[in-house]
């Protein structure tokens, strides 16, 4: 039977279409994937079926009744429930408070904490969603966090589950973990809408998938009928070009070198445990491992960004004693960081003035040391930038955050490597990106490094990490579980390595 | 895009007085004043002939001073809310240099005085300012408790060491800024004050140091990450700020009241964080702003002696420019309001 119909939904935006004609019908008990490059509408046609936006033109129905929802909370009634892909949930609060957070099913002024927490675990038992009710969700892992917002989905009763990239952040053993809470989903006759990039998991799991290109549906396929190739041609409009990159084998000079650094390494999450770690002049050292496992503090510790507790870097040949990030810039070491809107960007500032945030006191933007700043200099500065890397924006005297993810990222890449630069750390540089875009900073990465630039790619998407590293280290619980050659990488002990498995067996070893 | 931003930085303050107006109105219609009259008076007090214009501009210099002062260290994302104590720091320093370097002549000892007044001011507001960035304790806590204190430290001065006579006030400082216009009490410290509110207009916009603290007030964790020293110009920023506002009140003391007295520089310190804010903390907009102020104060006793109406109906005006300005700046970044405003804007440019 279906259960949800979505009916020649049409979104504008100004002028620009979001959502155009799109038709998509979910049965009950499927798993309907929906397909898309960025920018193609999913992340609309999802926000209007929970109530975030309203269609311009277009119908939805719900077991064959028409409905209008206007507000999240009629979403939720209907039965509609998503988990998005950065989680929404309070980090201070315990999972069983984040879970009834908001709840109105109990009528009473007071919390009936041990029936709710019954029922709770009941259905926690019921899908196999493995959680501690009572950790902080600082304390769990992100694979619990996930289970805790599908829970959470369920406890308002969703009938039907929008999972939002929900493998993005997930180990390959928690994606198996996944789809069988997937599975016994489907069969409780629940429906699921799945969201994801990623072929294998795409035609693993899905019953059906519709293909969104460019704000309209391109098609609805069987999964049985399709291939991944004939997906990603639907998808992208064109043949996909899969381009490699051609790898190279450095054993020179060292632009970095760790020698047993550590930071807080209690934490198995935040922190980093003894450490070393050399990176050559001229190659991509891809980090491999899943998000949380000291990675963004390994970034930070060679910015200047944090100053590590033990160990010692060496920069260039120099032990740096100054932890500060004007010492690692001014040593020509560039830095993508992992949350641009964060770190590298300030949002309330115009693309203009972004892309001179580093050079501030360059004699070519100002006289002097923080004197007056060349506002002709810099216009100039910018108008080459924005042909040279593409930056596509209205005026550069918009505000970056009215730029799009991609174009954001163009900005940060001709900020940091238009000087090319001895060092870079690239975190996550294409989180968020379409395949045009992520195509782009790949190929910038790869020019840097030819120019003899050494660079620290540290990623949670181990295909850019497989497609651009030279070596590949993997790093799991603060440590490098392994170095591995970029050639011929050895993917399956890779990933076996990421879950942590290489320390088990090394350490089964010195028993034998 | 950016000349919609200007736009609406312009309209929202603009849009707000005319609706403060406009309540404002129909609170003395329900009190049984005539509102056409009342404003009349209010602006015949404010600008009706050029003494009572030069008593706005008076009643505006302080002012002026102490909303740069919170301007500054907002665009820096630190909140000083102690202006007035570093106001009355200032004033404090330059009784201290005027009634003790007496050997001093006039315009010297009026420029080592004025300089004490912006040293203590940047010294007063350098506390909070390095109890943040050290011991991170929350700046407007601590600046607003220093402004007790300053205030107290007055009180000791002028019924203390300083005290002139029987009354509790110091004498008078004999270094005084000149007048200029007329007869009115105008007095250099306007020209002080427009010229300070340029250079800190320049600053900010067309040097590089501006640049970067105008960056950290947005976004500490970018800054930071772009190799700022994000403590270093967060106390940088403090000691400025409270330099203004010592410098204002040293102006305030050589300008206008020429000693210290119970009430003096009393609301000047949160008046000025309100002309900043509508001023939409922009050095420019808060000499506007400051000056509104000025002429609701300054016009209330001509309507009150014209009308009868009592003078708490301008503040209770003045309250109405602040709610509504604050309002209003909030109510255009709420999504839905920003999106509409962005296609009313795309529409006019495909229509041109």
């Amino acid at each position: 039977m279906e259960f949800l119909k979505m009916d020649g939904i049409t979104k504008k935006f100004g002028n620009a279409y979001a959502n155009k004609n799109i038709v998509l019908s979910v049965k009950e008990g499927e798993v309907h994937t929906l397909l898309g490059e960025n920018g193609a509408g999913k992340s609309t046609l999802m926000n209007i079926l929970i109530g975030l936006y309203q269609p311009t033109a277009g119908e939805i129905n719900l077991r064959g009744e028409k409905v209008k929802i206007d507000t999240p909370a009629k979403a939720v009634k209907f039965g509609i429930g998503m988990v998005h892909q950065h989680f929404m949930l309070v980090e201070a609060m315990t999972v069983f408070e984040n879970i009834i957070l908001g709840t109105t099913k109990e009528s009473s002024a007071f919390i009936k904490k041990e029936a709710m927490k019954k029922e709770i675990r009941e259905l926690a038992d019921k899908y196999g969603l493995n959680i501690e009710l009572d950790k902080p969700i600082t304390e769990i892992s992100v694979g619990a966090q996930q289970r805790v917002e599908i829970l959470k989905a369920l406890y308002r009763g969703a009938e039907l589950l929008i999972l939002d990239e929900p493998t993005a952040a997930l180990t390959d053993i928690e994606v198996i973990g996944l789809f069988q809470i997937i599975r016994k989903l489907t069969a409780e006759k629940k429906s699921v809408i799945f969201i994801s990039h990623k072929m294998r998991e795409v035609l693993e799991i899905s019953d059906r998938i519709t293909v969104l290109r460019a704000g309209e549906t391109i098609k609805t396929l069987d999964k049985e009928q399709t291939t991944a190739t004939e997906l990603a041609n639907l998808m992208i409009g064109r043949e996909l070009v899969t381009s490699e990159y051609s790898k190279v084998i450095q054993s020179g000079e060292n632009v970095l070198e760790l020698d047993q650094v550590s930071f807080n390494s209690s934490s198995k999450h935040n922190g980093i445990c003894n450490l070393s770690l050399n990176l050559y002049k001229g190659e991509v050292l891809g980090i491999a491992g899943v998000d949380g496992n000291g990675q963004s503090q390994l970034a930070q510790l060679v910015t200047g960004n944090l100053v590590p507790e033990h160990g010692t870097v060496v920069l260039k040949g120099d032990r740096v004693s100054n932890f500060v990030p004007k010492h690692f810039i001014d040593s020509n070491v560039s830095h993508i960081p992992e949350d641009r809107n964060k770190m590298g960007l300030i949002g309330n500032m115009t693309v203009k003035e972004n892309l001179i945030l580093k050079s501030t006191e360059k004699p070519t933007i100002s006289y002097g040391k923080g004197g007056f700043i060349r506002k002709r200099a810099i216009k100039l500065f910018a108008d080459q930038m924005k042909k040279k890397y593409d930056i596509r924006c209205a005026s550069l005297d918009q505000e970056i955050r009215n730029l799009s993810g991609g174009n954001q990222q163009k900005v940060i890449l001709a900020r940091e490597l238009e000087e090319v630069p001895e060092m870079l750390v690239a975190v996550h540089p294409t989180r968020g990106l379409d395949i045009g875009a992520t195509k782009y900073v790949h190929d910038k990465i790869i020019d840097a490094r030819d120019q003899g630039c050494g660079v620290l790619l540290i990623s949670a998407d181990f295909d850019e990490v497989l497609k651009l590293s030279d070596r590949i280290a993997v790093m799991f619980e603060g440590q490098i579980l392994g170095i591995y050659s970029g050639q011929n990488p050895p993917i399956h002990e890779i990933s076996l390595a990421m879950s942590g498995k290489e320390s088990e067996r090394s350490s089964s070893n010195e028993i034998k | 895009m950016k000349s919609n931003n200007k736009f609406i930085k312009i309209a929202v303050p603009v849009l707000a007085v005319l609706l403060s107006f406009l309540v404002g109105a129909i609170l003395i219609a329900c009190i049984g004043g005539n509102p056409a009259q009342a404003y009349q008076y209010l602006f015949k007090g404010a600008f009706g002939n050029l003494s009572n214009f030069g008593e706005t501009v008076v009643k505006a210099t302080p002012l002026i001073f102490t909303g740069l002062a919170a301007t500054f260290a907002y665009k820096c994302g630190v909140f000083n809310l102690g202006a007035e104590g570093q106001f009355v720091m200032g004033a404090c320093a330059s009784i201290f240099v005027s009634t003790t370097f007496t050997g001093l002549n006039g315009v010297s000892l009026l420029i080592v005085s004025l300089l004490s007044g912006v040293i203590a001011g940047g010294a007063w507001g350098y506390i909070p300012g390095i109890l943040k960035i050290t011991r991170g304790l929350n700046e407007m806590i601590v600046s607003i408790m220093l402004n007790y204190i300053a205030i107290l430290f007055m009180g000791f001065l002028y019924t203390g060491p300083f005290r002139d006579g029987n009354l509790p006030q110091t004498a008078a400082v004999t270094a005084k800024l000149a007048r200029f216009v007329g007869n009115t009490r105008i007095h250099a410290g306007i020209i002080l004050a427009l010229v300070l509110a340029l250079v800190l207009y320049y600053f900010l916009f067309y040097t590089s140091k501006g640049f970067q603290l105008r960056a950290v007030g947005l976004n500490q964790t970018a800054s930071q990450f772009n190799g700022y020293p994000v403590k270093k110009l967060m106390l940088l920023s403090f000691i400025i700020s409270g330099a203004i506002a010592g410098l204002g009140g040293s102006v305030e003391l050589h300008g206008t009241q020429f000693r210290l007295m119970a009430g003096f520089g009393d609301g000047y310190g949160f008046d000025g964080v309100a002309i900043a804010l509508i001023g939409q903390l922009n050095p420019v907009g808060t000499v506007v702003v400051a000056y509104l102020f000025a002429v609701l104060r300054a016009g209330a006793t001509t309507m009150q002696v014209g009308t009868g109406l009592p003078t708490s109906v301008i503040d209770i005006i003045q309250a109405l420019v602040i709610i509504f300005a604050v309002a209003g700046s909030a109510f255009v970044n709420l999504p839905h309001i920003r999106q509409f405003l962005a296609n009313l804007s795309s529409k006019k440019a495909e229509e041109v």
